[in-house]
């Protein structure tokens, strides 16, 4: 009886230090995050300060919003490496579009943006929901067939000067704080960052479009007898990614105050990296809202941390890579060994 | 050597039926490399119709043979680590990052002693092959021993790999390297450049590996079925270890390569490379999913696409059109073989734990010998 | 084809009318026709590939006929779609469960519904309760916020059927029902079936095990090679009318085993072998040329002392010696170098490499041993191999190119067989050797069984199957809660003696 009790305590305990640590390890990775803000901090105090925060924070409003398709693309058991190809391509082509034709207006330009991304997206979800074929190969096809278009097509020069409902937003910023004689700014562009965070996180929990990303996430084949349209589901999946890559896009330029058609390359495995540490399974049918905002955060802590460390910039690279990593074999590690110790419990399940 | 066997046991109709079925399958076997075969004479004769001068030039011939070794030879790792079911995404970092070792090396040495460093050249060659072996084998313990999963894990080292190159050059181009390795890369024997021979060695000796040797065929089984191949006593962590290895190793062959034809080295140098290897992969017959691969569909694909580049030069087409002519070639050759391999395998599969055998498995077996 | 409805009792709940469909030009299902009245259990039996997975598949709107009509409640459909069929009450608990690994119970339970009701917002809380009245009127013992994927085998099943009953189902069709349950959660499963049958609900049972369902059942349909043989009441069926309309044969399930000469030596000795949790106290020794039955409910521990004995998992105690050589190391490979093969029982997965030809699954076992001296591969000595084995075991294919997954089960299971015979094993274990198997392959396996153990191997049959224990072991032991209970030789093999012990 006794022992029982006790294996009640310790389950009772390990119970809340699950529910501590999160479905997906965001406890852990809030920890992470904060010891860094720490050990960065007391290396050189000058981190610790609103300034940076907010520098911080602006330099993740692009990736942030990123990741958040990514994840939804993750959870559903793929990998888009398209994104940033369609978000250049959306967002560069607006912006020639109201410089050479007619500026739209900041909604116009959105909505033109959006649609653009929408179409890029429905292009991957048709190839990919329509004939099931490998996420990462078909998005590695269609990135090189969005980039080349655009480049031979749409055009391939630097653009300096936004249009001006575009560059107005450039310098606007939400909050204005002086400290120690400096004054930092935060740009104004966190607000749709936070507003898609809040947005995905709905969708992905409270909607049964969401539940239907996890389910085609957890067993496909499940999902289908369940009556869930796979298809569609997909569909949308990949056209929402094409949206909210192009969005981004748009942010981009608007924070950057240029355009260029070479933009933004090469950030895919980035962003990706960032999702995975924050606990979204590659496998699918796991990820949340929550561990992404934190794994962009760490991503970007580190960047800014390495530099104030004076580390030259051609390291970061190779520390995201490293934290990529660590990251991933700590969870393959401990899957392994969860996989061990269940099947003891299920074998003296099954002898009791 | 076997129709004895077949002939001493079988009854003579089933003799028959059995060589039939079996020249049937060796036409299939060939269906894939002979759908790029035809592709490659397609792709030749359709630049040479085009225009004939510019692209039937010699020194565009050439041009196309010296220019695919690099490519072929990762597209042959990429092929290996398909084959096991994963894939390596890191090649190109591991080629940037021998060739730039040999260019170091090479620079160290030449400060001091010129000469020294010139007749070390089989040896800077070799260093660059062990640069490509060792990173590989990091693949190799992330895959087989710490398990993550092959994507994940060669992103992680690309990245690495690739920070190392740049914080090593600073981002700068390097020139060092011996004369004669540079010379090497500039010979033929016979016209046939001396860097496509190397090619051509390495894919035999891949498709020896992959089809003829015990260690091949556990890498092909245990693409197709990682759980049966641990059930049959394939040691997987030993067959992971092994292809991430070879297939480091030919990087780094590959940043021989890169260094002996251009002859520079850089960290950034092919960055479209990643996606161009795949493709290749891919486009050979190489199942994204494991188990199946062969070598000459291949070597046939880097010779297209190496033609269709210097088609795309020779009428003054932009790379970027390239970049759109390779992306829709792999969509469209991967929907075909999926509509065709559907079509074969009639219904819509479910999960294999779906019923005791596959359902319906002699309705399969009959439309397979139909068709 | 709308037809009048009526008040009538005997008005089936679900027909479907003259089925056809075609794959690829082959007939899967030629004019199939069957009836499920309100309160039956029907059990639908048939070799595999007979066409019953597909008949399913078209009732749940998986998969859309060619022709005929399915008919539910008097209205006809010319095909269903998923969640229409989960709406019109049509619910298929399928054989590997179809539930979401990374969702809680509750959600499994509860999310079916959700997507045939057409909702667009969810909310876990509102769910809830449908999920805990369920759980609570079938009286089960299951943690709803418990991930699926860390359940047990037998908690999956149950979450399954927790979620087939939690809608308003009025057709409940169940895919091998009780393969993953132990005898006393059968027990619960039919007193269930019971209260289903009284609620109006019809049932229909696809299974192998055709004494346990032929008990709960009050009809019974064979289907064979995509045809309807017979719709009868079970009681007018016995066991071997059913196997003979399965099969169009006569099969003998009568006991056969070699005398074995009384100087045979030992090739497996095992003393003592313990895992915490999964055994105790294992003692056993197989002699060369016998074949010896190891059974017990699943669960007993019969599958993990073979799993030990095969290096899948690592004993904390005990000795083994293969032909009086102490095995060591506890890797597969070990065991396969020391003469051990296991063919497992989840042969799709753990098995077969079903893309992969004949020729490649027979000798992806013995791949070092054909190895000549140039390291490459023998050619020759691997093709005479596989050939001989091919035709050894009487494989029914074109020829050793044939990919795997065009075979049939019994054909599969033979290849399996013969990858390990190509190592020359001095033990065989087979898990559930003809799960999945045909009625007709299933004599012939087991006569491949009683051929290679005369050649001098020694064979271990895990399986609970009693007739099949008897039809061909010397021996058979009985394993209970992770011990070796009882053991029976000689005429003490029979069915009854061994059902007696596993349960007792």
């Amino acid at each position: 009886m006794s022992t029982a009790t006790t294996t009640r305590n310790a389950e009772a305990a390990s119970d809340l230090l699950r529910r501590l640590r999160g479905p997906n390890n965001e406890g852990i990775l809030a920890l992470i995050l904060i010891g860094l803000v720490v050990v960065t901090s007391i290396a050189n105090p000058t981190f610790f300060s609103v300034p940076t925060m907010f520098a911080v924070l602006r330099n993740s409003i692009v990736p942030l919003i990123f990741a958040l398709g990514v994840l939804i693309v993750i959870i559903s058991g793929g990998i888009d490496v398209s994104f940033p190809a369609i978000a250049v391509f959306a967002a560069y082509s607006t912006v020639r579009a109201a410089g050479d034709i007619v500026d739209p207006g900041l909604v116009g330009a959105f909505a033109f943006a959006l649609a653009l991304g929408a179409l890029l997206g429905l292009l991957n979800g048709v190839v990919i929901a329509r004939f099931r074929l490998p996420t990462l190969i078909v998005t590695l096809g269609s990135q090189g067939i969005f980039v080349g278009v655009l480049l031979t097509y749409v055009g391939s020069r630097y653009v300096a000067e936004l249009p001006g409902s575009l560059a107005a937003l450039s310098k606007t910023n939400l909050l204005e704080v002086s400290s120690d004689g400096r004054n930092a700014f935060l740009h104004v562009m966190i607000v749709p960052a936070v507003l898609m965070c809040l947005f995905v996180s709905w969708l992905l929990r409270r909607t049964m479009f969401g539940r239907g990303v996890y389910a085609i996430g957890g067993d496909v084949e499940a999902a289908r007898r369940a009556g869930f349209p796979v298809v569609r589901i997909q569909l949308f999946i990949y056209v929402l990614v094409g949206m909210m890559a192009a969005t981004a896009g748009v942010i981009y330029m608007i924070m950057g105050r240029s355009a260029s058609p070479r933009d933004m390359a090469g950030s895919e495995l980035d962003i990706i990296a960032a999702v995975v540490l924050g606990g979204a399974s590659i496998f699918g049918g796991r990820g949340s809202v929550l561990g992404t905002v934190l794994g962009v955060l760490v991503i970007q802590v580190i960047g800014s941390s390495l530099i104030l460390a004076g580390v030259p910039s051609a390291w970061q690279r190779a520390a995201v890579g490293g934290l990529l990593l660590v990251g991933v074999g700590v969870q393959a590690v401990a899957a392994r060994r969860s996989a061990r110790h269940r099947r003891v419990v299920r074998t003296e399940e099954a002898v009791a | 050597m076997t129709s004895k066997t077949d002939d001493r046991t079988a009854t003579p109709m089933e003799g028959i039926d059995d060589r039939y079925q079996s020249l049937l399958r060796r036409v299939h076997v060939d269906r894939t490399t002979g759908r790029m075969l035809l592709l490659t004479v397609l792709t030749f004769g359709l630049f040479a119709a085009l225009n004939p001068r510019v692209f039937l030039n010699p020194l565009n011939l050439q041009n196309i043979a010296v220019a695919a070794p690099e490519i072929g030879v990762l597209a042959i790792a990429m092929m290996l680590a398909m084959l096991t079911g994963g894939i390596d995404l890191s090649l190109v970092a591991i080629a940037n990052l021998s060739a730039i070792t040999i260019s170091m090396t090479y620079t160290a040495v030449a400060k001091d002693d010129p000469g020294l460093a010139e007749s070390l050249m089989p040896l800077l060659a070799l260093e660059g092959v062990l640069v490509g072996v060792a990173a590989g084998a990091v693949n190799g313990l992330l895959v087989s021993r710490v398990g993550i999963t092959p994507i994940l894990a060669t992103l992680g080292t690309m990245q690495v790999f690739n920070g190392i190159a740049v914080a090593w050059t600073g981002g700068s181009t390097l020139y060092g390297l011996p004369q004669s390795l540079a010379d090497l890369g500039m010979s033929t024997v016979g016209g046939v450049p001396v860097l496509f021979l190397v090619f051509l060695l390495v894919a035999v000796a891949t498709g020896l590996f992959v089809a003829r040797t015990p260690a091949g065929l556990r890498a092909q089984l245990q693409g197709a079925n990682p759980v049966a191949a641990k059930f049959s006593g394939i040691e997987s962590s030993s067959v992971l270890m092994r292809t991430y290895t070879v297939a480091g190793a030919l990087g780094g062959l590959a940043g021989v390569l890169f260094i002996a034809r251009n002859p520079t080295a850089s960290a950034d140098y092919g960055a479209s490379y990643v996606l161009l290897v795949i493709v290749i992969a891919v486009l050979g017959g190489t199942n994204p999913a494991g188990g199946f691969a062969t070598v000459a569909g291949v070597v046939l694909a880097t010779l297209t696409l190496q033609v269709l580049a210097s088609g795309f030069t020779a009428m003054r087409l932009s790379a970027y059109e390239y970049a759109i002519a390779q992306g829709v070639i792999l969509i469209v050759v991967m929907v075909t073989d999926q509509v065709r391999w559907r079509r074969r395998r009639g219904p819509r599969r479910s999960a294999p734990s779906d019923a005791a055998v596959p359902p319906n498995s002699h309705q399969t077996l009959n439309s397979g010998r139909q068709s | 084809m709308v037809q009048p409805e009526q008040a009538d009792a005997r008005q089936p709940v679900l027909a479907v009318r003259d089925i056809t469909k075609t794959y690829g030009g082959v007939r899967a299902l030629s004019d199939v026709s069957l009836e499920l009245m309100p309160g039956e259990v029907h059990c639908l039996a048939g070799e595999n590939g007979c066409g019953k997975s597909t008949l399913i598949k078209i009732i749940s709107g998986a998969e859309r006929p060619d022709r005929g009509e399915i008919v539910i409640d008097g209205v006809a459909h010319p095909a269903m779609d998923p969640a229409g069929a989960i709406r019109s009450g049509i619910q298929v608990i399928y054989q590997d469960f179809s539930l979401f690994p990374n969702l809680t119970v509750a959600e499994n339970i509860t999310l079916t519904s959700a997507v045939a009701d057409g909702k667009r917002l969810y909310s876990a809380a509102a769910l809830r309760p449908a999920a805990d009245r369920i759980v609570a009127e079938l009286g089960l013992d299951l943690d709803l916020d418990a991930d699926v994927e860390r359940l047990t085998v037998a908690d999956r099943q149950l979450t399954a059927i927790c979620r087939a009953l939690v809608h308003e189902a009025r057709v409940i069709i169940m895919d091998e029902p009780t393969t993953a349950l132990t005898h006393s959660e059968v027990a619960r499963l039919f007193a269930l079936v019971e209260r289903l049958r009284d609620r109006g609900v019809a049932l229909v049972f696809v299974s192998h095990k055709l004494d346990e369902v032929l008990e709960v059942s009050q009809r019974v349909t064979i289907l064979r090679s995509g045809r309807h043989v017979v719709t009868a009441a079970a009681g007018e069926l016995s066991p071997a009318a059913i196997a003979h309309h399965m099969t169009g044969r006569e099969i003998n399930e009568e006991r056969v085993v070699s005398a074995l000469p009384i100087d045979a030596p030992t090739v497996l000795d095992v003393r003592e072998l313990n895992l915490a949790g999964a055994f105790e106290d294992v003692t056993f020794s197989l002699r060369r040329g016998e074949i010896l039955g190891v059974t017990g409910l699943l669960g007993s521990g019969r599958t993990e002392i073979a799993e030990a004995l095969f290096g899948i998992t690592r004993p904390d105690s005990g000795t083994v010696h293969v032909d009086g050589a102490p095995l060591t190391g506890h890797r597969i490979e070990d065991a396969v170098r020391a003469g051990i093969g296991y063919v497992p029982e989840d042969r799709l997965t753990q098995g077969l490499f079903l893309e992969k030809s004949i020729a490649d699954n027979i000798i992806a076992g013995s791949l070092d041993r054909h190895r000549s001296r140039s390291r490459l591969l023998d050619r020759a000595r691997v093709r005479s191999t596989i050939q001989s084995l091919f035709e050894r075991l009487k494989v029914k294919a074109p020829n050793t190119r044939a990919v795997v997954r065009s075979l049939s089960g019994g054909n599969a299971q033979r290849v399996v067989i013969a990858k390990w015979l190509a190592t020359q094993p001095k033990v065989l274990m087979l898990n559930g050797p003809t799960v999945g198997v045909d009625v007709g392959s299933k004599a012939e396996i087991l006569e491949i069984l009683r051929n290679e153990a005369e050649r001098g191997m020694g064979v271990i049959v895990i399986s609970d199957d009693a007739p099949e224990l008897v039809s061909c072991c010397h021996r058979v032991l009985i394993v209970r809660r992770g011990r070796i209970v009882h053991e029976l030789a000689g005429d003490d093999v029979t069915v009854s003696r061994i059902q007696d012990r596993m349960a007792a």
